[in-house]
């Protein structure tokens, strides 16, 4: 069973984010295929924030938080789901932008 | 398909593609077939149309929400003993009362972990077993493994209403062994006992396929023969009696057991209460004891009559 990860700074330090379900052969599949869709949904989340659609925003991020830990991405279901949160909070355009980033860059970084 | 081992069906109501994905790689592994629904209204018209074993709900659903899903399940005759596990994206305590309160067994958070998550549909299937072998139990005779009395009462509702809605004929006859008191009383409880085990037997093996066998308490039992007029239950009775005449007991080899019966149709194309109808199969019965017992006595209407031999 895998561990939540407890490295946050090393999350931050620009280097790959590998899935804890690398090495699952029921799941390396489906990971791979998400991994992959991650530029896509990256590109939707910027659109909707940018379009200040933010009821779409928060669907889709509310999705993405609960996705990402199944395909082993505890990282990027935390951060979307601290982006789902920033909207429920009413956040401003600066803290929504924040932590669009946060999670943006989590996606990028992630490999199968 | 093998066809060997029954395929347990898992109903997955979920907008995100993601989760039907995931849930369908971990459940194979358990075994299980996951089928897909993507918002509550395709979810509920699944489930009417083919039952599944449980349902996993999420709450944030287009339209409809799970919520509502959930009290649309749990309304429902058809569809209110599923077992439904929430697996929502919110941690809310306040949800998680409302779904269990509303009558979902469990509620898992995504992102989930998968053995969490099959570990607990392990349970909910389990606790679900359990509470149908319960149920039928709850229905069943003890003694002899015939329905009970509160099976009898749901099955003549839906003996019938599938009888109206045919137009087709639906016997009742009650059936009462002979003298059963002085079998207890002469021969003791066990032997009483056997007789009653037996005579279930009979029944069992003299009764056609779609005919049922119940006992109502004590010595009294009543069969229900669906698509049969009086006339054509007066053959199926006989066999009975016949054949429960040809027993002989081991406890008493001497004394030979009876059965009377009293036989009712439901009046195809009449207008029979069902109290009126089972009245008249009553009166039947009791009409047969008072004529010496050991025969059949059937109702026509308000008339009732020996069977023709
Ligand atoms: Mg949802």
């Amino acid at each position: 069973m895998h561990q939540p990860d407890t490295r946050p700074h090393a999350l931050r330090n620009g280097g790959e984010l590998r899935s804890t379900l690398a090495d699952d052969p029921d799941m390396r599949e489906l990971v791979g295929q998400f991994v992959e869709s991650l530029g896509k949904r990256v590109t939707l989340l910027e659109s909707l924030l940018l379009g200040g659609e933010t009821a779409e925003l928060r669907r889709a991020a509310h999705q993405l938080k609960g996705a990402g830990g199944g395909y082993g991405f505890d990282p990027i279901s935390a951060a979307a789901g601290a982006l789902e949160r920033s909207v429920d909070a009413g956040a401003s355009h600066e803290e929504l932008r924040a932590s669009m980033d946060e999670l943006a860059s989590l996606c990028r970084r992630a490999s199968v | 398909m093998s066809g060997s081992a029954p395929v347990t069906r898992v109903l997955a109501i979920d907008d995100s593609e993601d989760i039907h994905a995931i849930l369908r790689a971990r459940l194979e592994r358990e075994g299980l077939v996951l089928e897909s629904a993507a918002s509550g209204a395709e979810g509920l018209a699944a489930v009417l149309a083919d039952p599944p074993a449980l349902i996993l709900l999420d709450l944030g659903l287009p339209g409809m929400d799970g919520f509502e899903v959930l009290r649309h399940l749990k309304d429902n005759d058809r569809t209110h003993s599923i077992p439904v596990i929430v697996l929502s994206g919110s941690d809310d305590a306040k949800d998680k009362v409302r779904g269990l309160d509303m009558g979902a067994v469990d509620y898992v958070c995504k992102p989930f972990d998968h053995y969490e998550l099959s570990a607990r549909l392990r349970v909910a299937l389990r606790t679900q077993r359990l509470l149908e072998m319960l149920a039928r139990r709850a229905q069943i005779d003890g003694l002899t493994g015939l329905w009970n009395r509160e099976h009898f009462d749901a099955r003549l509702a839906d003996a019938l209403a599938t009888s109206a809605r045919h137009g087709a004929p639906l016997a009742l006859a009650y059936g009462d062994l002979d003298h059963f008191k002085s079998v207890n009383d002469t021969y003791g409880h066990s032997a009483g006992d056997a007789v009653l085990e037996g005579f279930a037997d009979i029944l069992l093996g003299e009764l056609r396929e779609a005919d049922v066998a119940f006992r109502l308490g004590g010595e009294e039992f009543a069969l229900l023969l669906p698509d049969t007029t009086v006339e054509e239950s007066i053959a199926v009775l006989e066999r009975i009696r016949a054949s429960l005449a040809g027993v002989c007991w081991p406890r008493h080899p001497d004394r030979a057991i009876t059965c009377s019966f009293g036989v009712a149709d439901r009046g195809v194309g009449g207008s029979w209460e069902p109290s009126a109808w089972m009245e008249a199969a009553d009166k039947a019965l009791y009409a047969a004891k008072n004529a010496g017992r050991d025969r059949v006595m059937i109702a026509h209407g308000e008339e009732i009559e020996p069977a023709p031999c």
